[in-house]
């Protein structure tokens, strides 16, 4: 006797309706694409020779100095210095650089026009600031670029941060990148299986939410088990 | 001869550009109503295949036509169009973990028919069918986070399979099966082949299907 109900052995007539709104779901996808971008980390160390704790060391300094600096010539040899160590990059990872320090100083200068506006005096020192804040987020990128996630977690385990910090920072963008695969992969196989028309998305996309969180916790839960049951003592010292 | 309803013609396709093709140069042709099995060892590129077939990645060369129809991006971008084909092919990941994101069984077996238009009262008859077919009437009100890994791979399958489509694409359908529920799943593969449908399987276990494969496919 067959297994098979009658109607998985005829084909369906079908003709799919019309259905717009993929807002939500486009939108998730690209939150998952972000976080899955974390994962070229992974071997993107350009600077082997210098240890993630001398970069560690020279960006804090040089971004207290530049926040604190109101000596224009210091600022411009800093500047000089980091747009000189720009101009070694090959143009193709330039923009990669570029683009945050870019927006980050684009909403800065944003927030500054109203004062601007009624204060044209101060134009000079708003672009300074301006300026200021392009330079510390461009020397934040470039040590995200320059060093790999468990070189930085290690340098700051050797500065002596809490152990419980590096640890849950560690482990967090280990795990943002495997969940975000799991986030795209759920809302794939999702569309592939959204044929119609499709009346309750928001509760799908919940419930990919959901399912990325539980499977979260469970991934977190079996991992420091296993990492007990090969000796971890909560005494984190980086990977 | 059936005719063929897939065809893939000299495809080449790699993830990165800087990075090896992961498929170069190659060509598939699958019957309607026929059972290819895929075989090959792991990282040879069977995945990346069914997401083509799938719709789901796209070749940088070549050509993949779906019942006389070219598999584009541009064609897979018109949403009527990707429902109309996802409609016709189901996928079964290789971890069933991905595909189940409802709160409950039943609910994920529902989602697909609910989707298609049906009344209720059909719904509730291929869910019922599904249910009974997979053994899963038990676990109709669980959540299927909380299932066995086997379990987990019945009811993703039985979600793909409420949906009714043509082909049925399996990547390592028995991976994670007790021999008895591969020995069954085997049988309802036979069946769904007999009805007409075409299915195409990658798997290390091909001997499970041997008797009702059409073609055997090695991916090197």
């Amino acid at each position: 006797m067959s297994m098979l109900p009658e109607w998985m052995r005829e084909t369906d007539n079908y003709v799919p309706p019309k259905d717009g709104g993929t807002f939500a779901i486009k939108t998730i996808q690209t939150i998952g694409k972000i976080m899955s971008r974390l994962k070229t980390q992974a071997g993107h160390e350009k600077q082997k020779h210098l240890p993630a704790l001398v970069k560690l060391f020279a960006m804090i300094l040089l971004i207290v100095l530049t926040s604190v600096c109101q000596n224009r010539i210091i600022l411009m040899v800093i500047a000089a210095a980091v747009l000189g160590y720009l101009c070694t990059w090959p143009a193709k990872g330039l923009w990669g650089i570029l683009k945050t320090p870019m927006a980050a100083s684009a909403l800065t200068l944003l927030l500054f026009i109203p004062a601007m506006l009624m204060h044209p005096a101060g134009i000079t020192n708003n672009l300074i600031v301006v300026a200021k804040v392009f330079l510390c987020v461009t020397m934040v990128t470039v040590f995200n670029h320059t060093t790999q996630w468990n070189h930085i977690t290690l340098a700051l385990r050797k500065i002596h941060v809490p152990g419980i910090f590096v640890f849950t920072l560690d482990i967090t963008l280990k795990y943002i990148v495997l969940l975000g695969n799991l986030m795209q992969d759920l809302l794939t196989s999702m569309q592939l299986r959204a044929v119609g028309k499709h009346n309750r998305k928001y509760s799908s996309v919940g419930g990919v939410m959901g399912v990325t969180f539980i499977r979260g916790t469970e991934m977190n839960e079996q991992m420091y088990e296993a990492m007990r049951c090969r000796g971890f003592t909560d005494d984190y010292k980086g990977l | 001869m059936n005719m063929k309803l897939i065809e893939l013609d000299n495809i080449t396709f790699r993830y990165e550009k800087e990075e090896p093709a992961v498929l170069k140069d190659f060509s598939l042709a699958v019957a309607e109503g026929s059972c290819v099995i895929i075989e090959g060892d792991n990282g040879s590129g069977k995945t990346t295949l069914f997401r083509i077939l799938t719709g789901l990645s796209f070749p940088e060369k070549g050509e993949y036509s779906f019942d006389g129809t070219n598999i584009t991006r541009e064609y897979m971008k018109d949403n009527a169009n990707s429902k109309k084909f996802h409609k016709k092919i189901g996928y079964l990941f290789q971890s069933p973990d991905v595909m189940l994101f409802n709160p409950r069984v039943y609910d994920e077996i529902a989602f697909g028919p609910r989707q298609m238009g049906l009344s209720d009262q059909d719904v509730e008859a291929r869910v019922a069918d599904c249910l009974e077919m997979f053994n899963l009437r038990d676990l109709a009100d669980k959540a299927p986070y909380h299932l066995s890994g086997g379990q987990k791979k019945r009811v993703a399958l039985a979600a793909v399979l409420a949906l009714n489509p043509d082909v049925m694409i399996l990547d390592e359908p028995y991976a994670g099966l007790d021999k008895k529920t591969q020995e069954w799943l085997t049988q309802i593969l036979i069946e769904l082949k007999a009805s007409g449908k075409t299915i195409i399987v990658a798997t290390h276990s091909g001997e499970l299907l041997s008797e009702a494969a059409d073609e055997i496919i090695v991916m090197k």
